[in-house]
């Protein structure tokens, strides 16, 4: 009986070698999937697929009982004719413009000052950073209750010790989007603060010192190794910045809702309002899937200019 | 590829499948269908306690088991959703600001205004609410309410002064409270008029409304069997946009935020004694009565215009939702909403929330059912005397509200001109009448 069980095995070992591998292989490759099953599930059924859906209802007449009407492009052709669509573009683009700018540069300086391994250091950078786990709504409301256009809002007290004010920030067309890109600066300045530590801390002290040696200043040493090793970082926080530009939505809708006067109306309040107060969702889906189409070329455009600038 | 990885994905499709199903196995639930009657209503916080125990009445009056859900943040885009899906509801209890827009989406059920019983207790104003532009019934009316004018009586007793009657009155009373501190605090930290000056859902729109009638104005004239014209630059609308303008612009005696501010926002700052006049529904008893302003401010009649002393009047209407297949048991509860029990349930059965602020029913009366409180009387009194609808009949009349809110939300923060503002709108206007194919 043993010989006739050994027998068969001794006669095929390389085989069953191989599934056997093939089984572990197959599993190694497994696993991992299985893992990323539930969020890619998620992303699928609360992003790919809405998405999708949203750029096939651009191309219709939304009636969601009665069922939608093939229209074409005519939705696009709508959005290149309204005027307060455009209004909305520039406005979109200036805040991006701006607060992605000024976050760049606020969170370098504040990375600059708060890098490096004392515990002091990491609490006061845990106390800058807190902004941005602090959800959009809460910060907004705050922000609208700080930036009350009377002499006694808390904002308007301070600057009232200065002789300056009171300011009507959110209030008047003049200043509104200029207040909320302040509240957005305020709240992403800490998150590019974050990525330029870690970019900081990944920069060979060894270079520092070389040019320690070679005589070059405070000033030389930013120039000259700082900024240079930190272009990858850089490319990260203005594609993320141009990104989260683009899509500014809950501080505006919860200070403003666009006004007063459109002064603050984005694309993507604009769109929003099509979709609810204006009955419109075939409109407003094309408004989202031409800002999806424009944030996909910009990220690009910045990816092939970041790789033209490491290739030469 | 080879076999292997083919059979990785594969294993990936059929995780993420298993989960997608119990993703939509949970949300199936909440669309229409079973033995239960599905009941969505717009609103927020005690209202609920009070819906409920309206609905839990009529189960137990009929048997019929009911399941209600409620929401006040983009109410009609998940109806839209559940349209879309074809899973309405069968009752929805929304503002009949939404009549013409759910008649035309076709997601409502004519209703037989003669088949509802008890449609004589309800008057015939107020069954003119739930008509769309066709002059059929789309809906049944559930509650009912006209703004008024609250007043900081302390403030008035401080200056010397009276409530005020007429415009003039409403500018002076405005100035006085706004410059001459009246709660002598020794600070600039009050104001005279409390406006909700937002563009959001057309607040600033709904809000200039009642000067609108007043100046003798209208949005709409009509021309012809469902066809209408645009008034909306007439001198007189001219004349209600001028008035209003003055407040924010030469007098300054809005609040300060006034231009932003949302009625939740409003209603905090006359709750907190910011500004000392608000025109507001009678729903705002109750919330401002839960406040330190309690007992300190009175209310009385919108002060008149120069053509009439109306003022805004809003219904709540009870719409019966197509594909239901509950008509019967769908129609049997809009026919016990209506009844004297079911709205005196409305009105007092949770003290901090007036689901029905004046009873449709005209065989009760508000003030009774409140303990005698001469507001609710005044308040009775001024719907069935002076209350003006927006004409909500048309097919998208919120899509007019917007645009009269975007225009007059520029207008006052930026001092422009009136009448060119108004002209601009009126052009919007004619445009939205022809889109929505009732120009005439």
């Amino acid at each position: 009986m043993a010989t006739l069980v050994a027998a068969p095995e001794a006669a095929a070992p390389a085989p069953v070698r191989r599934t056997r591998r093939r089984r572990r292989h197959w599993r190694q490759g497994f696993v991992p999937w299985l893992f990323l099953a539930p969020a890619l599930a998620f992303f699928g059924v609360f992003k790919f697929w809405p998405t999708v859906w949203g750029i096939w209802l651009s191309v219709f007449r939304v009636r969601p009982y009665l069922g939608n009407q093939w229209v074409g492009f005519a939705n696009y052709r709508h959005a290149f004719k309204d005027t307060l669509l455009h209004t909305a573009v520039w406005h979109t683009v200036l805040d991006a413009f701006v607060t992605v700018a000024v976050s760049a540069f606020v969170g370098f300086f504040l990375a600059l000052l708060l890098e490096g391994p004392s515990r002091t250091l990491r609490l006061v950078r845990t106390a800058v950073f807190l902004p941005v786990v602090t959800a959009m709504v809460a910060v907004a409301e705050l922000w609208g209750v700080l930036l009350f256009p009377a002499r006694y809002g808390a904002v308007n007290s301070l600057i009232g010790h200065l002789g300056l004010g009171p300011e009507p920030f959110l209030n008047s067309p003049h200043s509104a989007l200029w207040s909320v890109m302040l509240i957005q600066i305020w709240k992403s300045a800490p998150y590019d603060m974050v990525i330029f530590v870690a970019g900081l801390a990944g920069i060979d002290r060894q270079l520092y010192e070389a040019c320690s040696i070679d005589g070059a200043n405070a000033w030389h040493r930013l120039r000259y190794v700082t900024l240079p090793a930190l272009r990858p970082i850089t490319t990260i926080v203005i594609t993320l910045g141009i990104i989260r530009g683009l899509r500014v939505f809950t501080e505006i809708y919860v200070l403003t809702n666009g006004g007063p006067a459109g002064a603050t109306e984005t694309v993507t309040t604009f769109g929003y309002k099509q979709a609810t107060t204006g009955n419109d969702t075939g409109y407003a889906t094309a408004i989202s899937t031409m800002l999806l189409a424009a944030t996909v070329v910009l990220t690009a455009l910045v990816l092939w200019w970041r790789r033209r600038r490491e290739d030469a | 590829m080879p076999p292997s990885r083919y059979l990785r994905v594969a294993s990936v499709v059929a995780a993420s499948a298993v989960i997608l199903a119990a993703t939509a196995c949970s949300s199936s639930s909440s669309g229409g269908g079973g033995g239960t009657l599905q009941v969505w209503v717009r609103g927020a916080g005690d209202a609920q306690k009070a819906y409920q125990k309206l609905l839990d009445s009529f189960t137990a009056k009929t048997g019929i088991k009911t399941k209600l859900f409620m929401t006040l943040t983009d109410f009609e885009t998940k109806v839209n959703a559940a349209a879309s899906a074809h899973k309405l509801p069968d009752v929805v209890v929304d503002d009949a600001a939404q009549t013409g827009a759910f008649q035309s989406e076709g997601i409502i059920r004519e209703v037989d205004r003669s088949s509802i019983t008890g449609d004589n207790q309800i008057a015939d104003a107020t069954w003119n609410v739930a008509k769309s532009v066709s002059g059929k019934y789309y809906a049944v009316p559930f509650s009912v309410q006209a703004n008024l004018l609250f007043v900081r009586q302390d403030w008035l007793q401080q200056l010397h002064l009276q409530p005020p009657k007429a415009w003039d009155d409403l500018a002076a009373v405005a100035k006085a409270f706004t410059t001459k501190d009246p709660n002598h605090n020794g600070k600039a930290d009050t104001y005279g008029i409390d406006v909700p000056g937002s563009t959001s859902r057309g607040y600033i729109s709904w809000y200039w409304s009642t000067f609108l009638w007043q100046a003798g104005g209208d949005y709409f004239a009509p021309a012809g069997p469902g066809k209408y014209t645009s008034t909306i630059n007439s001198p007189a609308a001219v004349d209600a946009a001028t008035y209003f303008e003055k407040f924010f612009c030469s007098d300054k005696t809005v609040q300060p935020s006034a231009v932003n501010d949302v009625t939740a926002d409003a209603n905090k700052v006359f709750q907190s004694g910011t500004a000392g006049l608000y025109l507001t529904g009678p729903y705002a008893y109750a919330t401002a009565d839960a406040t330190p302003v309690k007992g300190h401010y009175e209310v009385v009649a919108p002060p008149a215009g120069p053509k009439n002393a109306q003022t805004l009047a809003e219904a709540t209407n009870i719409f019966l939702m197509a594909g239901s297949k509950h008509d019967d048991q769908a129609k049997q509860l809009a026919e016990y909403m209506i009844t004297p029990a079911a709205q005196q349930i409305g009105m007092t059965g949770v003290a901090t929330s007036t689901i029905v602020r004046l009873p449709v029913n005209t065989t009760i009366n508000s003030a009774t059912a409140h303990n005698g409180d001469p507001r609710w009387a005044l308040a009775q009194k001024l719907y069935a005397s002076q209350g003006h609808f927006e004409p909500d009949f048309l097919p998208n009349w919120q899509a007019f509200r917007q645009a009269t809110s975007d225009a007059l939300n520029k207008l006052v923060s930026t001092c422009g001109d009136p009448k060119s503002t108004l002209d601009g709108l009126n052009g919007t206007f004619q445009n939205l009448l022809e889109q929505q194919g009732v120009s005439g």
